[in-house]
């Protein structure tokens, strides 16, 4: 049997988008945070966390919609606790981004222990918003232009971002809050405020990729199964150094080069599996250090603001 | 002289009862599984057959669920002070884990995937494979599939896994030559990325797959996912073959089958061997002699097709047909690639 059929090119490309978008809802949160100085590394556990309430209420409601707003609010949960230790307590971000993805882990995991383990019930066929004429191009139209809604808002949330950060009053205050949070105090704006709004952002962006992982991704919540995928959006954030485009780049290389790798096994090349696994990672890393160098990190990243400390 | 003779036989006599009331001192054990015993699958059967052993011996098991692919040396080092006889690590990725802690606390550990391992008194492998069971399933998939065209799903390529995959294969092809089998692996240790599964199990459908032989762990349930939701080339229904446990309970008509393993015989048969002093001078295994492997009928199944597939077992358990295990990655891939 012949393998390239439009079928299989069909699905290889719309599993490729469907492994980034939680990437790239993940990095663009991390990005969000990052810019204000906030190093978040419980966006795993805000993912997980969004994951299973966008599930959880897609379910329930039988609404895929409502299942996104529960994923949205399940993040920020998570990212509540996270604003009120690290920014407003001033706790270390790296030990706390820690315990909130250990404690996301149990939380959930004891949750669907208690709610699905015996059932594990699954959804339907999410229903896709085909955007005519260009659904109906072969392969590509089916993959990329007859998708769920959720798929373009993530698409379009990068030219929001990439529009708030250049051309907005909230884009420089954001920056400043990471780069010069001083000067951005004696001007009178609350840094506190703008990283925790960042931050309650960052959970809503990223418990939607969680969302999106448990409802259009898997149709099923079951522990754990956000795999490392927010952490695989803390190295886009930081490889992409702030520009969101960079982020959907990465996301879109590392589902493509998931989408590769099943290719290749499909296709019966005979290298070890672990070597065509480590290309989506070698390829995203490579090609984002080699031309993501010039741009620079907040230089208060990872500090906790406190007005007058020198 | 007598009364030395007298004191001979009963330092002797209360020598032999010492050690007998030694050997049979095991009041409890435990088992370590990364995710939680209600999946359905390899986790469900360790919880569940250790209990079921348990109960069978006298033996109180306690339980350590969910404990994820990390490390557990806290757990274990818990677990061997709480005076549990033997711990059960039940993930390949425990492998390195379980005997360092076994050594320090001197406890004996059970440990999955490493059957060189072996140590008198210490640890024991029971890399139970279901390749026999497998192999059946292959010639059921051959004889249901309507495209020609097969899928193998593995989330990780652990070596129990392999068997049953390359033994999936070669009972595909003895059953029909002519069937195509496409072979994907989800991700690096992806054994609860659902997600990944659903994704994987899509592409092979549209590759032509009209039954997916899934291994999965979590990750199993995006497989299910997909074969629910997609529909194959030729337009009619894909169904999926599970391996390890029954999900009949929570399927929507498209469970073809499964390659069910039994432990309670291998973790009887650890217990009795630590009462008889032997624990560690074997290793432990399943069969479709014993039971411990079957594959499991549905409703999906013709009567006449699973008679056919009954009567290879038959074959099988009286040594007419032989299928050798293969534990490692290479030796799948290059055979499915032969096998193509």
């Amino acid at each position: 049997m012949t393998l390239l059929t439009a079928a299989f090119l069909t699905a290889l490309l719309a599993g490729a988008i469907t492994a980034g978008i939680p990437l790239l809802l993940a990095g663009l949160g991390e990005q969000l945070s990052e810019k204000t100085g906030v190093l978040n590394i419980g966006i795993e556990g805000m993912m997980l966390a969004g994951a299973y309430m966008g599930f959880l209420v897609a379910w329930k409601t039988d609404s895929v919609f409502l299942g996104f707003v529960g994923g949205a609010g399940g993040g920020m949960l998570v990212a509540a606790i996270m604003a009120l230790l690290c920014v407003r307590f001033g706790l270390n971000q790296i030990v706390i981004g820690i315990a909130l993805t250990l404690g996301a882990e149990g939380a959930t995991a004891m949750l669907h222990y208690f709610q699905f383990a015996q059932t594990y019930p699954r959804l339907g066929a999410i229903a896709s918003l085909p955007i005519p004429p260009l659904a109906n191009i072969p392969v590509l139209g089916p993959a990329l232009f007859n998708r769920p809604p959720i798929v373009y808002i993530a698409l379009l949330l990068v030219a929001v971002f990439a529009y708030v950060y250049r051309k907005t009053y909230w884009g420089i205050a954001l920056q400043a809050a990471g780069d010069k949070p001083a000067a951005l105090d004696s001007s009178g704006v609350s840094v506190l405020g703008i990283r925790s709004v960042a931050v309650l952002l960052t959970g809503a962006l990223v418990g939607l990729g969680g969302a999106f992982m448990a409802i259009v991704g898997a149709g099923i919540f079951v522990p754990f199964m956000t795999n490392g995928n927010g952490f695989i959006g803390i190295v886009l954030a930081m490889l992409a150094r702030g520009r969101p485009l960079w982020v959907l780049g990465g996301a879109a290389m590392f589902g493509a080069c998931l989408s590769l790798t099943t290719a290749l096994q499909v296709a019966g090349v005979d290298i070890p599996t672990d070597v065509i696994q480590m290309l989506p990672f070698a390829a995203v890393m490579g090609v984002l250090v080699m031309l993501g160098r010039k741009a620079n990190l907040p230089s208060a990243l990872g500090a906790a603001y406190v007005r007058g400390a020198r | 002289m007598k009364s030395i003779k007298s004191a001979y036989i009963a330092i002797f006599t209360a020598t032999m009862l010492s050690n007998a009331a030694y050997a049979a001192d095991i009041k409890s054990i435990a088992i370590l599984t990364p995710e939680q015993g209600t999946d359905f699958g390899w986790n469900q059967q360790g919880v569940d057959g250790a209990k079921a052993a348990g109960k069978a011996t006298g033996v109180e098991v306690i339980t350590a669920e969910n404990l994820g692919y990390g490390d557990v040396r806290p757990t274990l080092r818990e677990l061997a002070e709480d005076g549990n006889t033997l711990l059960i690590a039940h993930a390949s990725g425990y492998n390195t884990a379980a005997p360092e802690i076994g050594a320090e606390a001197k406890v004996k550990v059970a440990i999955v995937d490493s059957p060189a391992a072996l140590k008198k008194d210490a640890i024991v492998d029971y890399t139970a494979s279901g390749h026999s069971g497998a192999y059946l399933a292959g010639h059921l998939a051959a004889k249901m599939s309507r495209t020609g065209t097969v899928g193998i799903v593995v989330s990780g390529e652990p070596p129990s896994w392999n068997a049953q995959s390359a033994a999936f294969a070669e009972g595909v092809k003895a059953e029909k030559p002519s069937m195509t089998i496409r072979y994907a692996v989800i991700g690096p240790a992806a054994y609860s990325d659902a997600a990944g599964g659903k994704r994987v199990t899509e592409s092979l459908i549209a590759a032509g797959a009209d039954i997916i032989f899934g291994q999965g762990n979590g990750s199993s349930f995006g497989m299910l996912q997909a074969v629910e939701t997609t529909k194959a080339t030729d337009g009619g229904k894909v169904f999926f073959i599970d391996v390890i446990g029954d999900k009949t309970s929570i399927d929507k008509g498209f469970l073809l089958s499964s390659v069910l393993w039994n432990l309670t015989p291998v973790y009887t048969a650890m217990i009795e061997d630590i009462k008889a002093d032997k624990f560690g001078t074997r290793n432990y295994g399943i069969s479709l002699a014993d039971g411990s492997v079957s594959l499991l009928k549905t409703k999906q199944i013709p009567d006449d097709v699973w008679k056919s597939v009954m009567d290879i077992r038959d074959k099988m358990i009286k040594g007419e047909i032989k299928v050798e295990p293969k534990f490692d990655a290479p030796s799948v891939h290059s055979l499915v690639s032969q096998l193509n």
